[in-house]
């Protein structure tokens, strides 16, 4: 049974409509007062909020439960290292670097690659590898052996990602060979991305050269390495923008983790660390088309 | 996929049908309420209720989440991923459940009501008595159905860090690079889950079958 409604309330919806109409326009003012807590903050409330992802091999991933990976074993340094407890909060890629800049998360330790977009919104530390992108093909695909075979092939990445927002410098090296940039896929994390290159979707992938090395090494059977498609590439952590007094702390952390290049403790195998960052640089070296100096 | 990672995706079951349940129990009364006040119509808060509504049903589960879970902090409502994560599934149940009630009370027969009124019922035990287990009814397999929607829309959470049985599942895969084992795995889990619920719903309408025919 539908009731008629008296003529005094269609103002009253027309006002209610007015009125949403206005929330809308004011929620972009609070977004614009987001605050991101300063160190002197952080301890004097005695906590530290630290997010990672989950499904991003070999920086940060889980093994039975628990979180794995090289950022993962800087957090637990960084739980000895700072003052004040440290919370970690383990979220996918998509919400990271938006809880950072709306001040949800003091800091992303993820492998987020430096970009200018993303300095605009973001702060970030020094950089906690060198890792140009490379692409990856399914193993024995012999219509692609050099990056010029690349020209109008389907490429897999993720969305949101740096890796995404390079493209174009493989589209101006294709372009020399009077090639060009195929068709784009792109997908919210890279499991996926590898999956659809397994099953013929995409024909390559475009990843950092350490996440497709641990790849390579562990399916061998069913994935290639190619070579280098972009100019250097830096991930480092990043906090919300003009967040100074953190991005030294940050900094700080990461110069005591960090052994000079070529310095004893890079081939003495000390803690667990600077092996591990070690290991992530001779996978670069080992790799002739990377150039030599390391991350500044 | 070893048994830890099995053993994982058990524990993201339990993360699914906790908040399941909690959105469940929770939206279930207010979609009555909200429902009850349309049904009334009561003035203004009638109207207000059918816009509220009309924009959760027009909002989709993930971006409400994500509004939920970083605006409110900037406004000074601190909120964890649970938290928001609950509060989400609540808003947005409710105003599906409303509808469902909704549409139980326009059929209700109004006799019915003003026959209560007129042997001198209070507004309470005439809801009780003659409106609830009428509209329950008529309402349950409606209800059931948003609720085993409910249920399979919890992956969604995982975009402000809650690991349901899908999360589990794709955490596996990222870390083997197989991830056909692990999702194989969480669908076989929720067969069960929305099974028990429809058993459930099975049994309640059994039992409503044999009072009425003892009554």
């Amino acid at each position: 049974m539908t009731r008629l409604l008296p003529a005094r309330f269609g103002a009253v919806s027309r006002r209610l409509l007015l009125l949403l109409v206005t929330a809308q326009l004011a929620v972009p003012m609070f977004a614009g007062k987001a605050h991101a807590a300063t160190l002197d903050e952080i301890k004097k409330r005695g906590y530290l909020t630290v997010a990672t992802e989950d499904d991003f091999r070999p920086f940060e991933f889980v093994k039975d439960g628990k979180p794995t990976g090289f950022d993962n074993e800087l957090v637990e340094d960084l739980r000895k290292y700072a003052p004040f407890e440290i919370r970690q909060e383990i979220i996918p890629w998509t919400g990271i670097l938006a809880g950072v800049s709306t001040g949800k998360y003091d800091i992303a330790m993820t492998a987020a690659i430096i970009t200018k977009e993303r300095k605009q919104s973001l702060d970030f530390t020094s950089p906690i590898a060198d890792a140009t992108h490379f692409y990856v093909k399914r193993k024995g695909d012999s219509s692609i052996s050099s990056v010029k075979d690349l020209s109008g092939k389907t490429v897999g990445v993720q969305a949101g990602s740096a890796l995404l927002a390079r493209l174009p410098e493989l589209d101006g090296m294709l372009k020399k060979d009077s090639g060009t940039l195929g068709k784009i896929v792109e997908y919210t994390s890279y499991p996926e991305a590898y999956q659809d290159l397994a099953l013929g979707r995409t024909d390559y992938v475009v990843n950092t050269v350490i996440n497709l090395k641990t790849l390579v090494a562990e399916k061998p059977g069913a994935f290639e390495l190619g070579q280098a498609v972009s100019g250097k590439s830096f991930p480092a952590w990043a906090v919300a923008k003009g967040n100074t007094e953190l991005l030294a702390f940050f900094n700080e952390f990461i110069a005591k983790e960090r052994p000079a290049a070529g310095s004893p403790s890079c081939r003495r195998n000390g803690s667990a660390m600077h092996s591990r960052i070690c290991r992530l640089r001779s996978s670069r070296n080992s790799n002739g088309s990377v150039g030599k100096t390391g991350p500044s | 996929m070893s048994g830890g990672d099995i053993a994982s995706i058990f524990q993201g079951a339990v993360v699914t049908i906790t908040l399941s349940l909690i959105g469940i129990l929770i939206g279930l009364p207010i979609g009555l309420g909200l429902a009850l006040l349309r049904w009334a119509n009561v003035p203004v808060i009638a109207r207000m209720v059918a816009v509220y509504v009309s924009i959760l049903r027009a909002t989709p589960l993930v971006t409400l989440l994500l509004l939920l879970f970083f605006a409110l902090p900037n406004i000074g409502v601190p909120i964890n991923p649970i938290s928001a994560a609950i509060l989400a599934l609540v808003m947005n149940t409710s105003a599906f459940n409303c509808e469902v009630w909704r549409a139980a009370l326009m059929n209700f027969p109004k006799d019915q009501y003003e026959a209560a009124q007129s042997v001198g019922m209070r507004a309470s035990l005439r809801f009780r008595r003659i409106v609830l287990p009428q509209i329950l009814r008529v309402s349950l397999p409606g209800l059931v159905n948003e609720m085993s929607l409910l249920i399979k829309v919890t992956p969604v959470l995982a975009v402000v860090g809650v690991v349901d049985i899908t999360r589990a599942a794709v955490r596996i895969g990222a870390q083997t690079y197989e991830p056909l084992p692990p999702f194989l795995v969480a669908v076989a889990l929720y067969a069960p889950i929305v099974f028990a619920l429809v058993a459930l719903q099975r049994w309640i309408e059994r039992r409503q079958l044999a009072t009425e025919a003892a009554a």
